[in-house]
């Protein structure tokens, strides 16, 4: 019988956080006078709270204000996405992949796409390649939105404002997407060697008003930020991530960017057009919560700097390998590869093995956030739980690609 | 004979303070919404009723109709008595303030002190209701509430003193009064009223300091345990207390009820046209608190405290001083706080921002640079 | 200074001879994945030297591990390592094969960091054991379930998850 009044028993991670505590307090670490640890209590965040950005959960070590100890739980999200590989067909698989990392999920397929046809040694056609090229960035854009308007929503109600202002830039790019795919998350767009449609009649002017449009709105969100006192003081100088951190644990993407670091695969390992493409890696040198912040506005800049290049070279041609079929069934050669591509949140990528049927053997997902995630323990001990929130949202992290 | 109409009169009196907590709430957050909505460009609740005024009554019938659950582990007396207590400020304070001319429920010789005394008395509900939760957010978030609330009693105790020595009486009518002619208070110590008005938004607990409830760490705060009507009883108090607010600093700088022919309209001994002009300075104020809120982040809680003891507290002290000094010695002294009023108000507003950014940026600059 | 990526470039060629140069006997079966991977095979009874010595290297240091992905290969089982090296801006796949009745091999937590989740993940859904792992529990599946569904004899039975 259920008894909705039972006290659970406290599961791994809340036992761990508890012997952590035990630990500490016999070794005289206590926070009062005494050295006994008994003020300091174990709050779990998440996996419902309104900062965690999905499902996250952090079993906290709280020192009155102070965290003490952060443990992360993940995998309430977890949908067997590795499991499912086995039992489908490269194809079918690739609307899965979408689901991943839901805010920029045509980046993932664009990983998943180019590691099945470095597999089966496949060609992309030109223009496709720069189609892929144009969406990629513009999701880029969207998930940057989505990253900095939650982060500001984590600060403050300002935040509720910016975030809306966001959302309302971000309906645009949807609009374009769903005008080219015919989705505005789970797009299933691209097909090894191609993107499944070319774009509609008028779509690249629409685009070009997008462009024209958007660094006005850029502005905008910086002109309410960037010089309030308030959230310079809450977010400079804190939550540093060091360049042994980026070395120690695989932090990619703009966080690793932020620690001055020009690691960015669109450059370091180009795939794609990036090489023929005129564009700034953007770095910044403090790596606290700002420049995260910093980095992702101004890549936002570049993006829309790649776009219009994209569009100006555009070729003309076919957008599918042969056929206007896509190849429904391919069977790579046995062998395994790995692809990784520059999400934007950091190094996305999928190793898949091929036995040579028309399953994947095994898929195996690198995951940016996953990486990521690992640094918090680290990064948020010694912070304030105002400011531990503002450290998880500036790391801007997305449960669907944590969990998988 | 006198009794009867006497205990008449403060059963009418505790209706219409009851019905003004109640009618503000549901305005305020009605209006709340909106004007949120029209800062984020977006469209806010439009569906209930014209225009969705009835959107906060909907609210409120949804709240009532919820399930009345408390935690097995809580405190069952103090879990209970929390939301049933919280209300007591919000209403008590209007006790002692005029509505308009001819209509006060008491003049209390000592109106001010009871002011900041009832004030307090949400921070008592605030802390049972936390504490009584066994929630460590609901702790963690009383115990903000009672820190901040409690230092921020100070600012505002230290600017309505000065209001009480330029008056000479202590009496709210008294001080009402003595605004006729617009001479308003908020006038002559802008400074002053400036001071009020930011400690009053601590002690409201709302955004810029609503660090008590911040939504993305503590959940809810203190309210996180509470469900249906009781958390109801926090929420309509959160809100009415932004009108309650607006109605002392309008009573205490702005003149309270008067304006142009507030007493054009005159029956049974009240000037009514006085109440417009009450509620329309309120709600002024109101509109400036809820701009406010969407427009600054949220301070953490050191700074927060920071700002109260290092910033707040001795500019007052050195406010009350100044003001003394020229109430005792400068024969026209009514010109003379003019003048210092205006000269702070403005040393006040327009060194505190670039001080602040001054001393980020040498920080930025003294912070060291990420390395390998 | 900061960390420069590809501070010291070198041919994939110069890459794999010299890995076969320094690791000989340790590193089997050395070959170039085109355009930037060098695969090679070591055995678990190595892999924990072979680990500290890829990362010290002064040449190519792989000073960053990107993930681990644990195999069923039938018979037996592999780990698969994927470090990251700054200096040539190069990768390393790194397979290390486990017999299927003892899938043990030694924790690389103590030489990069980021295994810790990696090795959590590939126990969890292989059941390979780390040993000397500091804390390895189950990461993406409840701390009850049963039995590791990526392998390939895995069946899925209700009982093998009691809180789902």
């Amino acid at each position: 019988m259920y008894d909705q009044f039972e006290t659970p028993e406290p599961d791994e991670a809340v036992k761990l956080a508890l012997r952590r505590i035990e630990e500490s307090t016999a070794r005289g670490e206590g926070s009062d006078v005494d050295g006994l640890a008994f003020n300091e209590v174990v709050v779990n965040m998440g996996p419902q709270h309104p900062s965690t950005h999905g499902v996250l959960r952090l079993v906290v070590t709280l020192d009155g204000e102070l965290v003490k100890d952060v443990i992360p739980v993940i995998g309430y999200l977890h949908r067997c996405k590795e499991k499912l590989a086995e039992k489908r067909t490269y194809f079918q698989y690739i609307p899965i992949v979408d689901r991943t990392e839901y805010l920029a999920s045509i980046n993932c397929e664009w990983a998943y796409v180019m590691t099945v046809e470095k597999l089966a040694g496949m060609q992309v056609t030109r223009r496709a390649e720069f189609i892929r090229v144009i969406t990629g960035e513009l999701m880029r854009i969207a998930s940057h939105l989505v990253a900095v308007g939650t982060f500001t929503a984590d600060l403050s109600p300002l935040g509720t404002a910016m975030v809306f202002y966001m959302f309302r830039d971000r309906e645009i790019i949807l609009d374009l997407m769903e005008e080219l795919t015919g989705a505005r998350m789970m797009f299933n767009y691209y097909r090894f060697g191609g993107v499944r449609y070319d774009l509609p009649d008028g779509w690249v002017e629409k685009c070009r008003d997008f462009l024209k449009m958007f660094p006005k709105k850029i502005k905008e969100y910086e002109a309410l930020v960037d010089t309030n006192a308030v959230f310079l003081q809450r977010t400079q100088a804190k939550g540093v991530i060091t360049q042994q951190d980026v070395v120690d644990y695989g932090i990619t993407g703009p966080n690793a960017r932020a620690s001055g670091i020009d690691l960015d695969l669109r450059r370091t390992r180009p795939y794609s057009v990036y090489p023929e493409l005129d564009f700034e890696v953007i770095t910044a040198q403090h790596g606290d919560i700002f420049d995260r912040y910093r980095c992702r506005m101004d890549e936002m800049r570049e993006s829309l700097k790649i776009i219009e290049q994209c569009l100006d070279m555009l070729p003309k041609g076919p957008v599918q390998l042969g056929s206007l079929r896509a190849p429904y069934v391919i069977t790579p050669p046995p062998g395994s590869a790995y692809v990784g591509q520059e999400n934007p949140r950091g190094e996305y990528g999928t190793y898949i093995e091929s036995d040579g049927s028309r399953y994947p053997y095994r898929l195996k997902y690198r995951d940016p956030c996953f990486c990521n995630l690992q640094l918090f323990p680290k990064l948020l001990s010694g912070n304030k739980i105002a400011d531990a929130v503002a450290i998880s949202g500036s790391i801007d992290l997305v449960l669907g690609g944590i969990d998988r | 004979m006198d009794i009867l109409v006497d205990i008449l009169r403060a059963v009418l009196f505790v209706v219409i303070a009851y019905a003004v907590v109640f009618v503000a709430a549901l305005v305020n957050i009605f209006y709340e919404r909106r004007f949120m909505a029209f800062i984020g460009d977006r469209l806010g609740p439009n569906r209930t009723g014209p225009q969705g005024v009835l959107q906060s009554v909907a609210d409120a019938f949804k709240m009532m109709g919820k399930e009345d659950f408390r935690p097995l582990l809580a405190d069952p007396v103090l879990f209970t008595l929390a939301p049933v207590t919280v209300m007591i400020g919000a209403v008590s304070i209007q006790l002692v303030i005029p509505y308009t001319g001819g209509f006060m429920a008491t003049s209390l010789n000592v109106g001010v002190i009871f002011l900041v005394a009832i004030t307090s008395f949400t921070t008592l509900s605030i802390l049972m209701g936390g504490w009584a939760s066994r929630n460590k957010y609901s702790l963690v978030g009383a115990l903000r509430a009672a820190a901040q609330m409690i230092s921020y009693e100070i600012p505002m105790l230290l600017s309505l003193l000065i209001v009480a020595m330029i008056v000479g009486s202590l009496r709210v009518d008294v001080i009402v009064a003595f605004q006729a002619n617009y001479e308003w208070i908020g006038f002559y110590a802008p400074f002053t009223f400036l001071m009020f008005y930011i400690a009053s938004i601590a002690e409201l607990n709302r955004g810029p300091f609503d660090l008590p409830e911040s939504e993305s760490e503590l959940v809810a705060g203190y309210a996180t345990e509470y469900s249906g009507m009781r958390f109801g009883m926090f929420y309509l108090n959160e809100y009415a207390g932004l009108t309650i607010m607006s109605m002392v600093a309008v009573t205490l700088f702005f003149g309270g009820w008067m304006g142009p022919w507030a007493g054009a309209i005159q029956f049974w001994g009240i000037e009514w046209i006085g109440i417009f002009w009450f509620l329309a300075k309120t709600y002024v104020l109101v509109s400036a608190l809820v701009w406010i809120r969407f427009s600054i982040p949220r301070l953490q809680v050191d700074q927060l405290m920071a700002f109260a003891w290092k910033i707040l507290i001795p500019l007052g002290l050195v406010n009350i001083l100044a003001t003394a000094a020229i109430i005792l010695w400068v024969p026209s002294w009514k010109w003379g706080l003019l003048v210092f009023g205006w000269v702070s108000f403005f040393a006040f507003v327009g060194l505190f921002d670039p001080i602040l950014k001054r001393r980020l940026r040498k920080q930025r600059e003294r912070q060291p640079v990420v390395s390998a | 200074m900061g960390l420069q990526v590809g501070s010291n470039p070198m041919s994939m060629d110069a890459i794999a001879a010299l890995l076969v140069e320094r690791f000989a006997g340790e590193l089997d079966d050395v070959r170039i994945q085109e355009p930037d991977t060098v695969v090679a095979r070591c055995t678990p009874a190595k892999l924990k030297d072979v680990a500290a010595r890829l990362k010290a290297d002064a040449d190519a240091g792989y000073e960053t591990l990107n993930w681990i992905a644990g195999v069923d290969r039938g018979t037996s089982f592999e780990s698969v390592y994927h470090v990251y090296s700054w200096k040539t801006n190069t990768y390393l796949e790194l397979h290390v094969d486990l017999p299927r009745a003892k899938p043990e091999v030694d924790t690389v937590t103590g030489v990069w960091p980021a295994a810790d989740w990696h090795e959590r993940e590939s126990w969890d859904m292989v059941g390979i054991v780390y040993t000397g792992h500091p804390d390895l529990r189950r990461i993406l599946l409840k701390d009850d379930f049963v039995g590791h569904p990526l392998r390939k004899d895995y069946v899925d039975l209700a009982e093998n998850h009691p809180h789902v």
